[in-house]
């Protein structure tokens, strides 16, 4: 018996630290100062240094990798409402809205950080569960 | 509005190695501890033929062959006025640590709204190995112009 997709996934990061945003600036190539630079954000309207919107996009990926591993994605896609900001815990949920004749299925994503501001609304596709899949 | 003349302007395709370090590093960066990224008996075990990367792994290839901001140096416009709009990832095959994956991004559309106060740019990039399309990958970008 193989268990379904469940209909609703969450996952919690973060508080997300200057070290994260260091390394992200490091690993993703993006060294936008907004992210690393208090005076900078600050001059751009932010209290404190803004969170890369993909890091919350990588967040939204390990929310689907960690219920259904790496290899069962077939489409991740969000648009940036919101931007957190250095310190915040960013909440991660996915609903399913659909499932296709492949047993695709379909989460409606949206993610938050912990004072209920909207960062990222988005979906992904899901292969159907299979026994021999790679995790 | 950009000028009309870019819309197509594709870069010339290089090929990136996908480097164990920096998958690690990566994986760092965003808290993922599953083992799978970097250890290959961990991900042989998990199912996978070498360790995988994470599903937005592929924006630091992406980078390194040419990031958004020499895009938008190209085309004259500032870092500062603009914002990530929209990321989207469509996965065809499964990319691993070792995998050598060339890249190609196009410019494929702009459009103004609100009266011209924002300017969206397009950016498709597509990600093959060996000739086998692995990844398409679309960046829509803001751009907030200045009053006239």
């Amino acid at each position: 018996m193989i268990a379904p997709r469940p209909q609703r996934i969450e996952l919690e990061c973060g508080p997300v630290s200057a070290l994260d945003l260091a390394l992200y600036a490091a690993a993703s190539g993006d060294h936008n100062p907004l992210h690393l630079d208090a005076d900078v954000a600050r001059a751009a309207g932010f209290e404190r240094p803004v969170v890369h919107g993909m890091l919350t996009m990588a967040f939204c990926g390990r929310l689907l990798t960690s219920h259904f591993g790496v290899a069962a994605l077939r489409s991740l896609s969000v648009r940036f409402l919101g931007a957190a900001t250095r310190g915040d815990r960013i909440v991660l949920r996915g609903t399913v809205t659909g499932v296709d004749k492949e047993g695709v299925v379909t989460y409606e994503l949206a993610g938050h950080n912990d004072a209920g501001k909207e960062l990222v609304a988005g979906s992904a596709r899901v292969s159907a569960p299979t026994h021999k899949a790679a995790r | 509005m950009i000028d009309s003349g870019h819309i197509g302007f594709t870069t010339q395709p290089s090929t990136i190695a996908v480097d164990p370090w920096r998958v690690q590093l990566f994986c760092q960066a965003i808290g993922e501890a599953d083992p799978i990224y970097r250890d290959e008996s961990a991900a042989r075990d998990a199912g996978h033929p070498a360790c995988p990367v994470p599903p937005t792994f592929l924006r630091a290839i992406e980078a390194d062959h040419c990031s958004a901001a020499e895009i938008l140096k190209i085309l004259g416009i500032p870092v500062a006025s603009v914002l990530h709009a929209e990321q989207s990832f469509e996965y065809h095959a499964p990319v691993h640590v070792g995998d050598r994956i060339e890249v190609t991004r196009t410019l494929t559309d702009s459009y103004d709204k609100r009266d011209g106060a924002l300017t969206f740019i397009v950016l498709d990039s597509h990600f093959r190995r060996e000739g086998e399309t692995v990844c398409d990958s679309r960046q829509i970008i803001v751009v907030r112009n200045p009053k006239e």
